[in-house]
């Protein structure tokens, strides 16, 4: 299957002769923590090193890391806001770093979306004209964009505001513009910077359903950035964790919570409650001839620990559990809810 | 630990003692060799390169070849320049008038509506209509030039960052080499006439308006860049669908500091004569000794300036805009009275409704220096006596029966040396080693005077100063380019105007210091002093003359006190700005911790305030040595002298020596102060 975006041995070197530098450690052969350690000691700044990272058509894919972690600029060497020092972009099987200037500007008009954690609206123009600024710089004439761009802002809600300036609007309101104008483009890979980071945990809640229900309805390949491990447990398909300009772990939700690589990962998913997240399939154990009570809760492989827990709270027997056909494949105690939802042990 | 022990560490202690140390063994041999090596204290002759023919033969040269090419281009601005000056001076000035008003009370309403009426009816009736008409005229061609010239220069610094840091040093340069300066090569380019001053105005106005736009462009966030280039936006569109709209502020805030530097530089301009207008105004009344006239005409000046500056700064404040309606409302009222008043209304030229309030003036002025004369001149000579003419030549020679009533003997001076070795010393002994050494050289000053200091000594003292607040780099750059006033022969001329902008300066920043203090301290203060201000930098610095030349005639106290005048504002200003934006929560934990009012100020506020009192301290300097030049009209002697004297003769080696010569003195200042500045803010971990 081909991937939407692909990136394959991306380095972002920042400082001077970066290029350089880069180029003749990575001729050594050594491993992408040696060559980052070299070229610091050169007082260069590897921001992001040797990013590997393949992204599904139609799978929403975060890049979560702390702040400095690199994930923003990961993102820009993406969509070249910023020059990658080296390796390739991989988007629908042409490699965007060799793509002229005119192709890169032929792209983002058609291909890419970018939301941006402060807004990035144009001060000087209305909502209408931010949205449709996508569509006036390709070329159309004012009425046309406009006609087309109304759908988009009676999707995201801002219906009646179209002739407000951004500083009329509220956080919340700000970021629909932003969100609508990245979509007035018809993009293909839809990448979004901390989207939600500068709101309100209100209006970031009721964002992210309405940001997961135009997912719906766009499918389209998304690269989202977050710092938030319950924003990114909520949104994801699959999630890539940074640190320090490194990708640490690429995996689904359920794999970043329960098996995370080291302890970097481990603080994170740390805060995460865990029965919410992990399903008994994952803490079962064999049937192992156990008596099996008839008549007790009912439950199934891919319940989570909290609705199972909810379900057999009281009981002190061992809990048959069924798998999608319905037949007993393991039995769950209590005891082991408590071992598994406990902290790291 | 004994004294004794004591010492040794203390003295090796900081950076500051170790270069004042230096300075001041410097000072001390040169003064005791001054005898023997006379050239110590003076550069011989025959030591100097002849830089200023040099640059007269080169530039010459230079201009010869440019000089058809250039006379072509000025043959062609005549057109727009005689087209501006039919159309100000044929629309009927009520039509004008009304313009002006309707044109006020859309950017800003009734108040700037008024502003614009009133200020150009007091135009028409001073009876300099045309006069100033041609200056507007001059105005309007030359702000255009300098809006595209700043615009391309700001776009392409922004654009090409290699050239962002030429295009940096350029406008600092072209920011600091005097006024005059630029006059003497447009003069020999151009041929004498009006055109040399539309050219000095656009190049002069030019440098504001290209950094708001860099600055502009600078400050636009990040992410509305980003949004542009993922937008599918070229770089074209990028800059001009979301770039510069987006810094439109800042661009505005440049097209009104241009206006006022364009109109500033117009007035000036008028010195070389040849054009009609209000400036050339000012300076034949004025060598006339018509002060009345002349103040008159000043005050056309002023309210030229005032409304100029009011309106385009309301267009740069984002607010709402005025109903039209009522502009157009206020303009068909005056052309109403226009049509009424056709038949009944004389020339322009010959109204003259001020002119018995001038000629009033005049008397009252006569009558009051009449009156008052000796007071004045005692005033006068206390100043030049026991303040400017010792900082110039020092007391062994300022001290005069005829100015201090005794005669100074080398006994004196062993014992003036005596006592500030002694205070010096004391300073030492408590610690403060750096002080002491300050205090020894100030010493070296006042008993030598500025313009006889021996050049070793005053290189020593950039040095020290330079290495204390930036490092090697800075003391070799100060050193460097003072080195070079050495070479061409100009340090005597130097030392004269540093004197000058040196007395300047410290009272300026003594005074303006106090003044911003009290400021910062008292709302009602404030209030008394901020339009003050606000004028004081609204007037073009021409205007400044004619009061001080009213009361202390031509001379060197005048020009000292239009320096102030002009310099102390920005002293004034940022002193009260940092005191006054000192992070609340300073106070209050000063406060909580028991400190009083005083206590507060001093060891809190204003420990806070020192890198933007520095700042302020910086501009004053800048300003001093602008002001310099032009008050070499009134009489001051030094670099400005021979700037003057050059434009006069056409002269453009010793115009462009003595240019940059002033220059290069304000650059050092500039830069030692700002090191200081940035040492200072860093330490403070701002």
């Amino acid at each position: 299957m081909a991937h939407a975006v692909e990136t394959r041995g991306l380095w972002q070197v920042f400082g001077g002769n970066a290029k350089s530098s880069l180029e003749r450690e990575l001729k050594t052969g050594a491993a992408s923590d040696d060559v980052a350690s070299v070229l610091k000691e050169q007082g260069l700044i590897p921001a992001v090193q040797d990013a590997n990272i393949a992204v599904a058509p139609g799978e929403l894919f975060v890049i979560m890391g702390l702040s400095g972690s690199g994930k923003s600029t990961l993102i820009r060497s993406i969509s070249r806001l910023v020059e990658p020092t080296a390796g390739e972009v991989i988007m629908q099987g042409e490699d965007l770093l060799k793509a002229s200037k005119s192709r890169m500007t032929e792209l983002r008009r058609t291909k890419m979306g970018m939301v941006f954690q402060h807004f990035g609206l144009f001060p000087h123009m209305s909502v209408i004209d931010n949205v449709a600024f996508p569509l006036k710089v390709r070329g159309l004439k004012r009425k046309e964009r406009h006609a087309k761009v109304r759908e988009i802002i009676e999707m995201v809600g801002l219906a009646g505001r179209e002739e407000a300036y951004p500083r009329e609007l509220s956080g919340g309101q700000r970021q629909r513009v932003g969100i609508a104008r990245s979509l007035a483009g018809d993009c293909e890979v839809w990448m979004l910077d901390e989207p939600f980071s500068a709101l309100d945990p209100l209006i970031r809640r009721q964002l992210q359903d309405e940001f997961l229900s135009i997912q719906e309805k766009l499918k389209t390949t998304i690269l989202f950035i977050t710092h938030d491990i319950q924003e990114a447990l909520k949104l994801a398909d699959r999630i890539a964790i940074m640190r320090d300009g490194r990708i640490v772990q690429i995996g689904t939700p359920t794999e970043i919570v329960l098996n995370p690589v080291d302890d970097y990962v481990r603080d994170f998913a740390r805060d995460v409650p865990k029965g919410r997240h992990m399903t008994l399939d994952e803490v079962m154990e064999p049937i192992n001839g156990a008596a099996l009570s008839e008549g007790g809760p009912q439950l199934s492989t891919s319940m989570t620990l909290e609705d199972a827990l909810a379900g057999c709270a009281m009981s002190f027997e061992p809990i048959p559990v069924r798998d999608g056909d319905g037949k007993v494949v393991g039995v769950v105690r209590p005891e082991l809810f408590a071992r598994a939802l406990g902290s790291d042990t | 630990m004994s004294l004794t022990q004591d010492l040794p560490r203390r003295l090796s202690a900081s950076r500051g003692t170790r270069a004042g140390l230096l300075v001041l063994a410097v000072g001390i041999v040169c003064l005791l060799l001054e005898q023997s090596l006379p050239w110590l204290s003076i550069w011989p002759a025959e030591w100097t390169v002849p830089t200023t023919q040099w640059i007269g033969d080169g530039l010459g040269a230079v201009l010869d070849a440019l000089k058809p090419a250039m006379r072509a281009v000025s043959a062609v601005l005549e057109y727009p320049m005689a087209g501006a000056n039919w159309l100000l001076n044929t629309i009927p000035p009520v039509l004008l008038i009304g313009l002006v008003a309707a044109l006020g009370w859309y950017l800003g309403g009734a108040l700037m509506a008024a502003l614009g009426f009133f200020g150009l009816l007091f135009v028409l009736g001073s009876g300099y209509w045309s006069e100033s008409m041609n200056t507007l005229a001059l105005v309007f061609v030359s702000v255009p030039l300098a809006l595209v010239l700043g615009l391309s220069i700001g776009i392409l610094a922004y654009e090409v960052p290699r050239v962002k840091a030429v295009v940096q040093g350029v406008l600092d340069v072209m920011q600091t080499v005097p006024t005059f300066a630029y006059l003497t090569p447009l003069l020999v380019l151009f041929g004498f006439g009006p055109v040399v001053g539309l050219i000095a105005s656009a190049i002069y106005a030019a440098p504001p308006m290209a950094r708001n736009v860099l600055l502009g462009l600078e400050r636009v966030e990040d992410e509305v860049k980003e949004a542009a280039v993922m937008s599918g936006g070229t770089r074209l569109q990028q800059l001009f669908l979301v770039e510069l709209p987006a810094a439109m502020t800042q661009l505005l805030v440049g097209i009104n500091q241009c206006l006022m530097a364009a109109l500033s530089m117009v007035i000036i301009a008028a010195v070389i004569g040849g054009f009609n207008d209000i400036g050339w105004e000012v300076l034949l009344t004025m060598r006339k000794a018509q002060f009345g006239q002349a103040f008159l005409a000043g005050l056309v000046i002023v309210v030229f300036a005032i409304v100029i500056d009011r309106l385009s700064r309301a267009l740069a404040t984002e607010r709402r805009r005025y109903d039209w309606r009522i502009g157009a409302g206020i303009f068909a009222a005056c052309a109403l009275i226009y049509l009424v008043t056709l038949s009944s209304m004389p020339p322009v030229a010959e109204l003259a409704w001020f002119d018995g309030a001038a000629a009033s003036v005049d008397q009252s002025v006569g009558e009051f220096t009449r009156q008052n004369g000796a007071g004045l001149d005692s005033l006068k000579n206390s100043a030049m006596f026991y303040m400017l003419l010792p900082l110039r030549i020092g007391l062994d020679q300022a001290v005069l029966p005829f100015t201090w009533g005794f005669q100074w003997t080398p006994a004196m001076s062993a014992w003036f040396f005596l006592a500030a070795a002694v205070i010096a010393g004391a300073a030492a002994l408590s610690g403060r080693t750096t002080l002491a050494t300050v205090l020894g050289c100030l010493a070296i000053i006042l008993e030598t005077g500025v313009a006889n200091l021996p050049w070793p000594f005053l290189l020593a003292g950039v040095a020290g100063l330079g290495w204390v607040a930036g490092g090697w780099r800075l003391a070799f750059f100060g050193v460097g380019l003072l080195s070079l006033i050495l070479l061409a022969g100009l340090w005597d001329r130097a030392m004269l105007s540093l004197y000058l902008s040196g007395a300047s300066v410290i009272t300026c920043a003594l005074v303006g210091g106090a003044l911003g203090l009290w400021a910062a301290l008292s709302k009602t203060a404030w209030l008394v002093l901020q339009p003050i201000c606000d004028m004081l930098q609204t007037i073009p610095l021409f205007v400044f003359l004619i009061p001080v030349l009213m009361f202390f005639q031509i001379g060197e106290f005048s020009a000292f006190l239009a320096i102030c005048a002009y310099a102390i504002v920005p002293m004034i200003r940022y002193t009260r700005h940092g005191l006054v934006t000192t992070p609340p929560e300073l106070m209050e934990a000063a406060q909580a911790s028991g400190a009083t009012t005083w206590q507060s100020l001093r060891d809190v506020r204003f420990p806070y305030a020192v890198p933007t009192i520095l700042l302020g301290l910086n501009q004053t300097i800048l300003y001093a040595f602008s002001m310099l030049v032009i008050a070499a009209l009134i009489g001051t002697t030094g670099l400005g002298q021979s700037i003057y004297l050059a434009l006069g003769s056409a002269d453009v080696g010793l115009g462009i020596a003595a240019g940059s010569a002033m220059a290069i003195l304000a650059l050092v200042a500039d830069r030692l102060v700002q090191g200081f500045a940035k040492a200072q803010r860093e330490a403070l971990g701002l």
